[in-house]
């Protein structure tokens, strides 16, 4: 009984070395192992045998059993360092293969910008304050040196609904509702939103766009200051290679006035197409505020001093993604949004 | 503003200066200069016309001249006919590029050669004048123009509207004289005072408040005729047409101080007087331009005895204006209100030289001095005399201004050192008079200029002429004691993040929006209509951001793509009612999508209720003037509407010629902000829960919410997760019927439940839907 044991356990090394994958390994442990196999068998005899065999044949059994079901263990051992030995072939994909899209919405440039600019102005302490898009004469312009008839109110084509309420034309009538509302300096904000001018549309004018507006009322501010602010702005938004250059100007709401132009980032001032040979982009306003504009506020000019500017965040985002057209930010052609 | 370069060097030493450098430093100064063109002349030269004849076969009108240029006869061919034989003309040669940047060639039109060019004034940059040939005063054939015209850049400056003294050449010379550090080389007011009896011609001005000063010198015996080649080329190089000596004159001095000046004809002003007066009822004038102008009594006119002869700032009258038969001239220089101009420019849609100049409100100091230097430059060109006695009515003396000054708040603003020599080099430069105490300036603006008054005034013209350039950048800091605190993140961009994980793109609109497509929408009411609309497509402010998100769609499906997700956060403007002057102005969060039906887009909004910080919202069926009748819900937390959700209503979609479907919803970012509450995470569930589902058959009017409550009543606390996951209709159920299956959630958070206690709650329940509902099992 226990050579034909001794057969059938070299019977079934032989099956298990030439198994050559793992369903085949599972056959012979169901052949050899299972129920039916014929270890089982010989051991169903077992109770026919007589009692001094009875305690060989078990001995002989078990370890045909074990010696199989080690046996079993190793090849597949085996079988499986192979099979993660070939995974480079056998599951090999094609990676050029386009990608799908992935099923998420695109936030739009101008809010990537704006959020952006936040955060840039927020790192330095100011914070955000709104106020009301269709505004009174009074905010818009009187309270910022811009009376009545004044030709310096030419360049604001303004949309009126009645004698005393505009749309705003330019974000500054933040700047006396948040000195009012903060009353008491340091007072470190921006304000951004929608602003209005009756222009007619084309590649560089919108009848709406967006402005973001900034103003530090404290003591001892200084142009100085004023020029640090927009470096930090100008290399944090575009990289710190970046330069401003302030040129003189002239605002009703601010003095000193000045034009602030970035350093072309292209050509870094040798003059290209991008920035129409000036080696300059011209980017935004600033200035000193004006005494009279703090006292409308309700702040102390002889105690206090400060500065503001403002430039629009769709010419910033024009900047610095290179859009040829002002249009294309309001239109949301798909085509154009969802490459931000 | 033009300025001719060669003319500046006529009031500041510009001759080791090039023209770019110049410009550069005025750039950086506060004057900006857009661009410099270069005029060289070398590459033409003067030809005589011999013959001139008309082509006999060009359809265009053509003439073909025989031009001598120096020893050889050369066939051109031009467009004009003003250069007949004798005159003198400028040529471009074959191969030369002329300076406007067009390039000359050889040429056959219609059989004829032409090998050369006969060049207007536009296209050598002389002027903007393309009508007709350049016809020359001197020179020999074969010269080079170079030697006849100097050396010239045209500077384009923007002049911004506090500076109208820049207006003219001295302006921007005494700019150039400051940022260069060097000395105007001649006084503002000229001293030219002739002598003579008096000659004082009656002048009353009845509205002193629109009419500060009238000066009128009379000139008589004068000879009109073309100004000389000098002044002719001055005028078109600072971009003025030449008409006669005396006109010019009037045009130089205003491109030399930016005063404007008029001339009549004083044979035809009735008196001879000039009265300055509002424009009577019905009063109309025929105008130097020729349109015959209805005045209004707002307006100020010149006028003499009987007749307006001019708009007072604005424009002359033909009827009085300077012919060549004109043998007395009544110059006309006065300081006008800048609003009443300006406003009277803007009635007629009229802008003159005069007009942009008086509406900035001049000095009146500065009439005198282009007074003088007018009637000197008459004497000269005209031969005609001047008494030193001419009228000056002044009613309203320009008030003398001083600005008290420490010179310390100049570092002190500027943020850099800036030493007091240099400051008052620069203030002298720019004609500014300082006297100087210890520690405290009072400062003295020249007359010309009305925009200094206050310190910071000065401490600007200082501070721009030294050059921010050389200001060291510096952040400010000191220790704060106030601040806002601000969150890391807001609000609402996490409802943003929710809708750009779902797939929506982002959209950002136009607020003016069509009142009368508004008001088809349903919408209309309280909105707020512009009085002064560019169109009727953009007049309204929008109260609503889905028309315009439908918009984006329709663009986006005309253009190929056919389903989109689109979400926009961003104001909406309700016009007040009652008596607040502005609107308000609330915020709000609304997506469209056109691949999402209602129950996927009910479960958007619910996400983004959850994320922004609220607590799961409710729904109630609800109506909206752009949504479908039986498909929109109320959106709620609580008691408070967060805003609307459902199908957009097919005529909305027509409405923009959309079809198909489109589910929508529009919250009010502010309820939505204010439904946040404090949340406190739960512990994780130690006992095992039990999943049950119920399938029951109700009446269609039976709506999912009213079985859900009833379930949540019966199974009480234990209770801890429901959610319905399919409804149908079919035949086998039964017409008016539908089924509805929910899934169920029990646990406890104390034992672990039994099989029976959950049957029992179930039977309960199913007891109850039929009891309330009329629901059977299924």
């Amino acid at each position: 009984m226990s050579d034909n044991l001794d057969a059938i356990r070299v019977e079934a090394l032989a099956r298990i070395a030439a198994a050559a994958d793992e369903a085949a390994l599972e056959q012979v442990r169901i052949d050899y192992l299972g129920r039916k196999g014929p270890i089982a068998e010989a051991l169903a005899e077992m109770p026919r045998l007589p009692a001094s065999e009875r305690p060989l044949l078990g001995k002989a059994a078990n370890e045909a059993k074990q010696a199989i079901a080690a046996a079993i263990e190793g090849h597949q051992a085996e079988l499986e360092r192979g099979r993660l030995a070939n995974l480079g072939h056998s599951e090999s994909i094609d990676v050029t293969f386009p990608a799908p899209p992935l099923g998420r919405g695109h936030q739009h440039v101008l809010s990537q910008v704006r959020r952006e600019l936040e955060v840039i102005f927020e790192r330095l302490g100011y914070h955000v304050e709104e106020g009301p898009e269709i505004e009174s004469d009074w905010y818009n312009f009187e309270a910022l040196n811009l009376p009545k008839g004044h030709a310096s109110r030419d360049v604001h084509d303004t949309f009126f609904f009645g004698e005393e309420v505009v749309l705003r034309t330019h974000t500054s009538p933040v700047q006396i509702r948040a000195m009012e509302r903060l009353k008491t300096p340091p007072i470190y904000i921006i304000c951004p939103g929608r602003t209005y001018r009756k222009e007619n549309l084309d590649a560089t004018h919108l009848a709406g766009f967006m402005q973001l507006e900034g103003l530090a009322v404290d003591e001892g501010l200084t142009v100085g200051d004023l020029k640090g602010t927009l470096l930090y702005l100008v290399q944090s938004l575009f990289g710190p290679a970046r330069q401003v250059r302030m040129r003189p100007h002239h605002f009703s709401y601010t003095e000193p006035s000045f034009e602030f132009d970035t350093l072309c980032g292209r050509c870094e001032g040798a003059g290209c197409r991008s920035c129409g040979q000036q080696g300059w982009l011209e980017t935004g306003g600033c200035g000193m505020v004006h005494p009279q504009v703090l006292r409308n506020g309700g702040i102390d000019p002889d105690r206090y001093t400060g500065f503001a500017w403002g430039f629009g965040i769709e010419r910033m985002a024009l900047l610095k993604y290179d859009v040829e057209d002002l249009r294309l930010f309001y239109e949301n052609d798909l085509r154009f949004n969802e490459q931000f | 503003m033009r300025i001719s370069y060669e003319w500046l060097g006529e009031y500041v030493d510009t001759s080791d200066l090039p023209a770019r450098r110049a410009a550069e430093m005025l750039t950086m100064t506060g004057t900006k200069v857009e661009s410099v063109e270069e005029v060289d002349l070398s590459a033409i030269i003067v030809g005589r016309v011999l013959e001139q004849r008309e082509h006999p076969k060009s359809r265009n009108p053509l003439w073909i001249h025989q031009v001598d240029i120096g020893g050889e006869v050369r066939q051109i061919i031009a467009g004009a006919p003003n250069a007949g034989p004798g005159s003198l003309v400028p040529v471009a040669l074959p191969g030369t590029v002329v300076p406007s940047g067009k390039e000359v060639r050889d040429a056959r039109i219609a059989g004829e050669e032409g090998r050369g060019m006969l060049c207007s004034a536009a296209e050598l940059k002389l002027s903007e004048d393309h009508a007709g040939i350049l016809v020359l005063e001197r020179g020999e054939p074969g010269q080079s123009l170079a030697e006849l015209f100097p050396a010239d850049a045209i500077l384009e400056c923007e002049i911004t509207p506090n500076r109208p003294d820049c207006l003219g050449h001295m302006g921007v010379a005494r700019e150039l004289a400051a940022a260069a550090r060097r000395e105007m080389k001649v006084d503002f007011m000229p001293s030219f005072v002739p002598g003579g009896p008096p000659d004082r011609i009656p002048v009353s001005i009845e509205e002193p408040g629109l009419c500060r000063r009238y000066i009128g010198v009379a000139v008589r015996g004068a000879r009109i005729e073309p100004s000389p080649e000098w002044m002719q080329r001055r005028l078109r190089a600072g971009g003025v047409r030449p008409i006669n000596n005396a006109v010019d004159v009037t045009a130089y001095v205003m491109l030399e101080y930016g005063q404007p000046l008029h001339v009549f004809d004083l044979q035809k002003l009735e008196g001879p007087e000039i009265r300055v007066r509002r424009a009577h009822p019905g009063e109309t004038l025929l105008c130097l331009d020729g349109q015959l102008r209805a005045l209004t009594t707002a307006m100020l006119v010149i006028a003499d005895a009987e007749r307006p002869v001019a708009i007072g700032g604005v424009i002359g009258g033909q009827e009085s204006g300077v012919t060549d038969n004109t043998t007395d001239l009544l110059l006309e220089a006065a300081s006008f209100d800048g609003i009443n101009v300006r406003a009277t420019s803007r009635a007629f849609a009229l802008r003159t030289e005069a007009s942009l100049r008086n509406e900035k409100h001049l000095s009146s100091e500065l009439a005198l001095a282009a007074a003088r230097r007018a009637a000197q430059l008459l004497v000269e060109l005209t031969g005609g005399t001047v008494s030193g006695e001419w009228t000056d009515h002044y009613p309203v003396p320009q008030e003398p201004v001083r600005v008290s000054l420490e010179p310390w708040r100049i570092d002190a603003l500027m943020g850099t050192v800036i030493p007091e020599e240099e400051a008052r080099a620069t203030l002298r430069r720019l004609g500014f008079h300082v006297r100087a105490e210890e520690g405290s300036w009072d400062v003295f603006p020249p007359v010309f200029r009305l925009d200094v008054a206050v310190p910071e005034d000065v401490i600007e013209e200082v501070g721009r002429i030294h050059g921010v350039d050389n200001v060291p950048p510096t952040l400010p800091g000191r220790r704060r004691t106030s601040w806002t605190a601000l969150p890391t993140d807001r609000p609402l961009d996490r409802a943003a993040q929710v809708l750009l994980g779902g797939g929506f793109n982002e959209a950002v609109t136009p607020a003016l929006v069509s009142g009368r497509r508004q008001e088809r929408l349903g919408l209309g009411g309280a909105f707020s209509r512009l009085a002064n609309p560019m169109s009727e497509e953009l007049d309204a402010m929008r109260v609503s951001l889905l028309p315009s998100l439908l918009q984006a769609t329709a663009l986006n499906r005309n253009r190929g793509r056919l389903q989109v997700r689109f979400f926009e956060i961003a104001r909406v403007y309700l016009a007040s009612a009652g008596d607040a002057p502005l609107a308000s102005e609330p915020s709000r969060i609304s997506a469209l999508a056109t691949d999402l039906d209602f129950l996927l887009m009910k479960s958007v909004v619910g996400r983004l209720v959850l994320a922004v910080g609220a607590p799961a919202p409710s729904f109630e069926r609800g109506q909206g003037p752009l949504f479908h009748p039986g498909r929109t819900a109320t959106v709620k937390v609580g008691e408070t509407t967060l805003g609307i959700l459902g199908e957009i209503h097919p005529a909305v979609l027509a409405e923009f010629g959309l079809s198909g479907r489109a589910t929508a919803f529009e919250l009010d970012a502010e309820a939505v902000l204010s439904a946040r509450a404090v949340r406190s995470t739960l512990s994780l569930p130690r006992f095992p829960a039990i999943e049950r589902d119920l399938a029951v058959v109700v009446a269609e009017q039976v709506a999912a919410a009213g079985l859900l409550e009833t379930i949540r009543g019966t199974a009480g606390d234990l209770l801890e997760a429901l959610t319905a996951f399919d409804e149908y209709r079919s035949e086998t159920i039964g017409a008016g019927l539908h089924s509805i299956a929910f899934a169920l959630t029990f646990r406890s958070p104390d034992r672990t439940l039994t099989d029976s206690e959950v049957d029992q709650s179930m039977e309960s329940i199913r007891r109850r839907l039929e009891a309330d509902h009329g629901a059977r099992g299924r």
